[in-house]
């Protein structure tokens, strides 16, 4: 159902991302007058600030962008399939399996810009295979509990085998894995944005295609299979692709943690019940919190940059806890 | 009511948060804890004292036979002061001087391994003054053994961490010619770029998170002698983590790296928004020479001159 006051919201949504997405090029450590800016981008001015604006901030703010866009679509489309409010991106193993594929990237000395993505895509693939694997070995047919449990056990003993690691490693390579672990997008360069929008636009479309199957599959078990929906086959495939989704945010970001819990609980928030609807709205502000925490992350305290997931975090709570009132 | 508590509390996002927290947690209790006590008749006779203020016992009447080293710093000095063959200990990573290498192997010098210690018999023990390690200090020091707690941030902190360890093991006369002979290189490389122009320099030490050097390492003073000035001096931290886009707003004239961390910084087209990568200035430091601040400090000085201005010679 879609109430009337849904398109002045994405029109909204929409202009807050663009009007966020200007500030995050524009703002920095050397703050751009936002007339300078096309000038900037088109490689004209002090050299300084044109190496700044095209080979840092245009890749990092579109990475942003893209990261937050997959959370975003991915939680919506995990807590429509799983029924459970508290299903997010990372759940069925896919940060467990990441970091201890970062972790043994970074240990092995693996730590170029192509391994450790390559490495943490890997290890997430191999958790949510585990995770599909376990619960039909449990017999959990279309059962979402047993698959969400099989995410949390896996993702405990990926937990293990990190303090295991990283219990005899040097302290620089614990300071790296750890800062991994807490998510950045400023590592970004165009070869992984073109990686990322690539799964973003076969992942986010084969999402709203399902859209639809996702609306029922969220009525329940019964009801879906009433209406006519091989629910095991489509519930699968809808968390493969949600799966691979965060998994290549992973890869490109780190772990950027509470955008794919809240963000579609946000959505949801402004009325918005249809899935084809829910996941571009969680795109978008998906899209907008992380590009906006990244600003945030990058001005706050220079020179330095606060980890990413950290500041998602901190601001989706508020967020968070306003709809939670709500919903009493 | 409230269904995100039954969240899992294990992932590794809440994890690395729990573990920062509980890091800062302790260090702030840490540097809240008294100084060891000062017995007033040690003060009276000048007696030296380590860095946390614990006396050092002169090695002269009961000369220490069996010595463990829980730094790469401390291990070399022994070395250079002629007390190598003492040694019954090292950490994992003293690997110079090469003789080093067939000292056993005790395991990390932070929290270090306190029975794997004992059971090497020392009668003394010489580990870094980091707040991780009080506790394995007082179980030693409980166990009679004589304890020296040395911090190798600066340059200024390495004579005297040679002075006291040449006392402790008596040998005096070898630890002044050692600090005089860096002192009188440094002092000479100091004294001969002094006229030539500064270059700013950017050092990396570590990406992901991008970590360079702050005014609270004794390679920021390295830099200063060997005529140059670290882009990053205004930072007190001995290792600040920085954003890239904040190294090319500073513009340093040369990035010193690492051979593995030049090479990437040469291949990541990220890099390439710094000037000096553009111009191709990246210069490769011999990290296992100027990687801590001990007995080659002088030879490093010299390798970092020669670096940084082209054809300087000592």
């Amino acid at each position: 159902m879609v109430s009337r006051r849904t398109p002045v919201l994405a029109a909204a949504a929409l202009l807050a991302l663009a009007a966020l997405t200007l500030a995050a090029v524009a703002w920095g450590s050397v703050h751009i007058p936002v007339r300078a800016l096309a000038a900037a981008v088109a490689g004209h001015g002090d050299p300084t600030t044109v190496a700044i604006v095209r080979t840092l901030r245009l890749p990092r703010v579109t990475l942003a962008l893209l990261v937050g866009a997959a959370l975003g679509m991915s939680g919506g489309a995990l807590q429509a399939t799983l029924r459970n409010a508290l299903a997010e991106p990372y759940l069925l193993g896919v940060s467990g399996g990441a970091a201890v594929g970062a972790v043994l990237a970074t240990v092995a000395g693996l730590r170029g810009p192509f391994m450790l993505p390559l490495a943490a895509f890997g290890g997430a693939v191999v958790a949510i295979v585990a995770a599909l694997l376990v619960s039909r070995a449990a017999g959990g047919r279309a059962d979402p509990r047993v698959l969400l449990m099989a995410g949390v056990i896996i993702g405990a003993f990926a937990n293990a085998a990190i303090m295991l690691v990283l219990a005899g490693a040097p302290a620089d390579t614990v300071r790296g894995a750890v800062w991994w672990m807490m998510g950045s997008v400023a590592g970004a360069d165009w070869r992984g944005v073109a990686a990322m929008g690539a799964y973003l636009a076969v992942g986010g479309a084969l999402l709203l295609v399902w859209a639809r199957e996702i609306d029922i599959l969220a009525l329940g078990v019964e009801p879906a299979a009433a209406l006519g929906v091989d629910v095991e086959r489509s519930a699968r495939r809808v968390y493969l692709v949600s799966a691979l989704l965060a998994a290549a945010t992973v890869a490109a970001a780190g772990l950027v943690g509470f955008v794919g819990l809240i963000v579609p609980h946000l959505v949801r928030g402004a009325g918005v019940r249809r899935h084809r609807a829910l996941l571009g709205g969680a795109a978008v502000a998906g899209a907008a919190l992380v590009v906006g925490a990244d600003l945030i992350a990058r001005v706050a305290r220079p020179p330095m940059d606060l980890p990413l997931g950290a500041v998602t975090a901190v601001l989706g709570v508020p967020f968070f806890l306003v709809q939670l009132r709500r919903l009493r | 009511m409230f269904p995100f508590l039954r969240r899992p509390l294990l992932r590794p996002l809440t994890c690395a948060a729990l573990a920062l927290a509980l890091a800062l947690a302790c260090g702030a209790t840490a540097c809240r804890e008294p100084r060891s006590d000062t017995p007033s008749d040690a003060r009276a006779t000048h007696v030296p004292r380590d860095d946390w203020g614990n006396p050092v016992l002169a090695g002269t009447t009961r000369v220490p036979a069996r010595i463990v080293s829980l730094n790469p710093a401390s291990t070399e000095i022994l070395f250079a002061l002629g007390a190598g063959s003492r040694l019954v200990g090292r950490t994992h990573w003293d690997v110079w001087p090469p003789q080093a290498v067939a000292v056993p192997d005790l395991g990390p010098g932070l929290r270090p391994n306190v029975e794997a210690v004992l059971a090497a018999h020392p009668d003394l023990v010489v580990l870094y003054a980091s707040e991780d390690n009080r506790a394995a200090a007082a179980r030693l020091s409980a166990a009679g053994i004589h304890v020296i707690a040395l911090r190798f941030d600066r340059i200024s902190g390495f004579d005297s961490a040679t002075t006291l360890l040449g006392r402790a093991v008596g040998l005096s006369d070898a630890a002044r010619v050692i600090t005089d002979s860096v002192r009188r290189t440094l002092a000479h490389v100091r004294a001969s770029t002094d006229s030539l122009s500064r270059r700013t320099v950017f050092w990396h030490v570590w990406d992901a998170p991008l970590i360079t050097i702050g005014a609270g390492s004794f390679l920021d003073d390295l830099v200063r002698i060997a005529g140059g000035r670290n882009v990053y001096g205004d930072l007190q931290p001995a290792s600040p983590v920085v954003s890239l886009e904040d190294v090319a707003r500073r513009d340093p004239d040369v990035i010193l790296a690492g051979p593995e961390g030049a090479a990437r910084i040469r291949s990541d087209p990220a890099w390439r928004a710094v000037r000096a990568v553009q111009r191709d200035d990246v210069l490769v430091v011999d990290t296992t020479l100027v990687g801590r601040p001990s007995v080659r400090l002088g030879e490093a000085a010299v390798s970092l001159a020669r670096l940084l201005h082209p054809g300087w010679s000592p």
